[in-house]
């Protein structure tokens, strides 16, 4: 029987990535993010998960306005690395885990959510970016990534997303082989790419969210994408995947680590949940 | 929902649909070889692209505030900045209706 162990709320700025590739772990701007993140790691080496499930969204990497799925689950055996325009990043290629990626699309399916199913996905900064502070980089642990739109809009709404995490709970509660998973939530947490309040972060709002997400994500889950949207910026709108992770993890929950850093123009949040 | 929030274009349907080709041509940018041909020429790349001349000028003059406007998507917009050069901080503060040197400046106090 697979077992949920616990969820991460993490920001997935790409920024974090070229941190991470030039080396400004110790940095003075950079060092209160990478030093957040050591706790988070050692409670991972700690519970030895075998599998990741990663909500997250692609940046029009893999995706296109052709066909924009709400919901897309890459159920390969291997996840390749996007070209974002800059070349690839010095980062093998991600291992997937098909066997339970087909167990989550036909127990979604039968739960009433339709994801587009991907046997190819490039992966972009949505999950690389904050990966390597959480593990080694020859990505011993595979992943199973599900995007949301959080872009074109209509988007799903908040309430959507914590239901979807009911729903990713109980696929992993009826998969039938032995699996320690990890399920996250990625994005966020406030940020204005553009526009007159270019630059502009909220970090009241960006901890009001992770008490309220920890304590009471019904409530948090009925604002509306608007209001999500004034609070923490027309692209912080991405925090509404945090439900999905919260969703998963059921009514009552342990805090193990909570980071917040905002030296640029994002809020990096970091939150760290045990079942 | 609003249009613009946040001081923002919202990247609606409508928009999206205005901005099809220039996000397409966009898209193509994440490869090296595109990059690398775009750079070279870049009203020549676009009109290949199936761009319109008003998109096609709207790069030429570095117009980000207005691409955005017309229903470029932040994230392809920033791609063609990658191509050119041109970083987010730049590209964030030309949509404010300011320049990067003035942000920097007011943000310090």
């Amino acid at each position: 029987m697979a077992t949920l162990i616990g969820g991460i709320g993490t920001s997935h700025a790409p920024t974090i990535g070229v941190a991470w590739d030039r080396g400004q772990q110790n940095d003075p701007q950079w060092e209160p993010l990478f030093s957040g993140y050591k706790p988070a790691r050692a409670w991972l080496d700690e519970v030895r998960p075998d599998l990741f499930l990663i909500v997250y969204n692609d940046h029009v990497n893999q995706f296109f306005f052709d066909v924009y799925p709400t919901f897309a689950l890459g159920v390969g055996a291997v996840h390749a690395q996007a070209d974002e325009g800059y070349g690839k990043r010095p980062l093998p290629d991600l291992p997937g885990d098909p066997d339970f990626a087909w167990h989550l699309a036909r127990s979604l399916v039968t739960d009433e959510f339709d994801p587009t199913i991907c046997q190819e996905m490039k992966l972009d900064h949505g999950v690389l970016s904050f990966l390597p502070l959480l593990t080694d980089t020859n990505w011993k642990v595979p992943v199973v990534p599900l995007a949301v739109n959080v872009i074109q809009h209509p988007i799903p709404t908040a309430r959507r997303l914590y239901r979807l995490g009911g729903a990713l709970g109980r696929a992993i509660a009826s998969y039938p082989k032995d699996k320690r998973v990890v399920v996250f939530g990625t994005g966020g947490l406030t940020h204005q790419l553009h526009g007159s309040k270019f630059g502009t972060k909220n970090a009241a709002w960006d901890n009001e969210f992770m008490d309220r997400l920890e304590s009471d994500p019904a409530e948090l889950s009925e604002l509306s994408i608007q209001q999500y949207m004034e609070r923490g910026g027309t692209e912080g709108v991405e925090m509404i995947m945090w439900l999905a992770m919260r969703g998963a993890l059921g009514r009552k929950v342990r805090r193990v680590h909570r980071n917040y850093t905002a030296p640029f123009t994002t809020g990096y949040g970091l939150l760290v949940l045990e079942t | 929902m609003d249009d613009v929030i946040s001081g923002a274009y919202v990247f609606t349907l409508e928009r999206s649909a205005a901005g099809y080709a220039l996000n397409k041509m966009a898209k193509t940018l994440g490869s090296a070889e595109n990059r690398a041909r775009f750079v070279r020429d870049e009203a020549g790349y676009m009109r290949e692209a199936g761009c319109s001349a008003e998109q096609i000028d709207l790069v030429a003059r570095r117009d980000w505030k207005a691409m955005l406007e017309s229903g470029a998507s932040i994230y392809l917009i920033l791609r063609i900045g990658a191509a050119l050069g041109v970083t987010l901080p730049e590209i964030g503060a030309h949509t404010a209706g300011t320049t990067l040197a003035e942000y920097n400046a007011r943000k310090a106090h």
